[in-house]
């Protein structure tokens, strides 16, 4: 860990993440810009997991309510790595020297891959796929998302 | 009784004092909280956007409606439920602060535009269920309720920022 708190050391005497933490709106409009992005991978992954799991529009095409949420889950996770960033770089001994923060990373790689993996088959065509896509793993996605919030409000109260 | 004598008497019940001194978790709370606002505003944002003419899974508005609003009302009892018991672990200092006050507000704002919408254009949807895009009213609801909670978000995390 000797080299990530020289890493971290530097980033904060950078002039830019004083910057960010010297003016006392960017970090709550970034964090309310982080929610809002949020809002909309949850709200994206939520009705096609349901779809998936056959409790939301069960007569509509599979694929066509992955189709229509996928851009929107991308969109959101670019804003999301973006305003990260910015709290990353404002204060990197709170974000990169704290446990649940690389707990949080690692859980947000997991679902983005399970995200792809589970939606894969259903984005060739507008028509439904020979293999339904697993049930339960529509289910494991739901839970993960809500632990990466849950990790992520947890980072305040943590070191 | 002045409000404010009501609001320490809040604050000092045995549920309240549970959460402002730990036994009840006051972070797991806001956990649960920020999940349950995600599901309100992520379901609500999906109709909204319909609304202003962006296509959702459903061909018709009613039924993107009637598939999403019964997860937006539950997630939204989550969400008050929870928010209510971090109001009351400090009652009179979130009372107080400004921003809390107008997000109180705008959430009354965003019920009454969507009173509003169900009650007019909303009774004629059969005429204009699959139109893209909506007519005007519509649009303007949809855009109305789609600001109104994206400046609660904002609200809501500058509360944690400017509580005394």
């Amino acid at each position: 860990m000797a080299d990530i708190h020289g890493a971290i050391e530097w980033l904060y005497g950078t002039a830019v993440s004083s910057a960010i933490r010297d003016t006392d709106w960017i970090v709550p409009t970034v964090q309310a810009i982080h929610i809002c992005a949020i809002t909309v991978i949850v709200g994206s992954a939520l009705v096609t997991e349901l779809r998936i799991a056959g409790l939301v529009a069960p007569d509509e095409s599979l694929n066509v309510v992955a189709q229509r949420y996928l851009p929107w889950m991308w969109r959101a996770l670019a804003v999301l790595l973006a305003t990260g960033l910015v709290m990353v770089v404002g204060e990197p001994e709170r974000v990169l020297g704290n446990r649940v923060f690389w707990i949080k990373m690692a859980l947000v790689a997991l679902g983005a891959l399970l995200s792809v993996f589970l939606r894969k088959p259903l984005l060739r065509s507008a028509q439904q796929a020979q293999r339904q896509p697993t049930k339960a793993l529509a289910w494991v996605l739901m839970i993960l998302w809500v632990a990466v919030i849950f990790s992520g409000r947890w980072i305040a109260y943590t070191s | 009784m002045s409000l404010d004598a009501t609001l320490d008497s809040l604050s000092n019940t045995t549920l309240a004092l549970a959460i402002s001194q730990g036994a009840l978790s006051f972070p797991m709370l806001e956990c649960i909280h920020v999940v349950a606002i995600s599901v309100v505003v992520g379901t609500i944002a999906i109709v909204d956007l319909r609304l202003l003419g962006y296509r959702s899974h459903r061909r018709g508005v009613c039924q993107l409606i009637r598939d999403v609003l019964p997860y937006t009302w539950a997630a939204f009892a989550v969400a008050a439920l929870a928010g209510s018991l971090l109001f009351i672990s400090s009652a009179s200092r979130y009372a107080h602060n400004a921003q809390f006050q107008l997000k109180l507000v705008l959430i009354a704002a965003a019920a009454i535009n969507m009173a509003f919408f169900h009650l007019t254009i909303y009774r004629r949807v059969a005429q204009w269920d699959d139109l893209l895009p909506p007519p005007l009213q519509a649009r303007i609801a949809g855009a109305t309720s789609l600001c109104l909670w994206i400046a609660v978000i904002f609200l809501g995390r500058w509360v944690g920022f400017t509580l005394q």
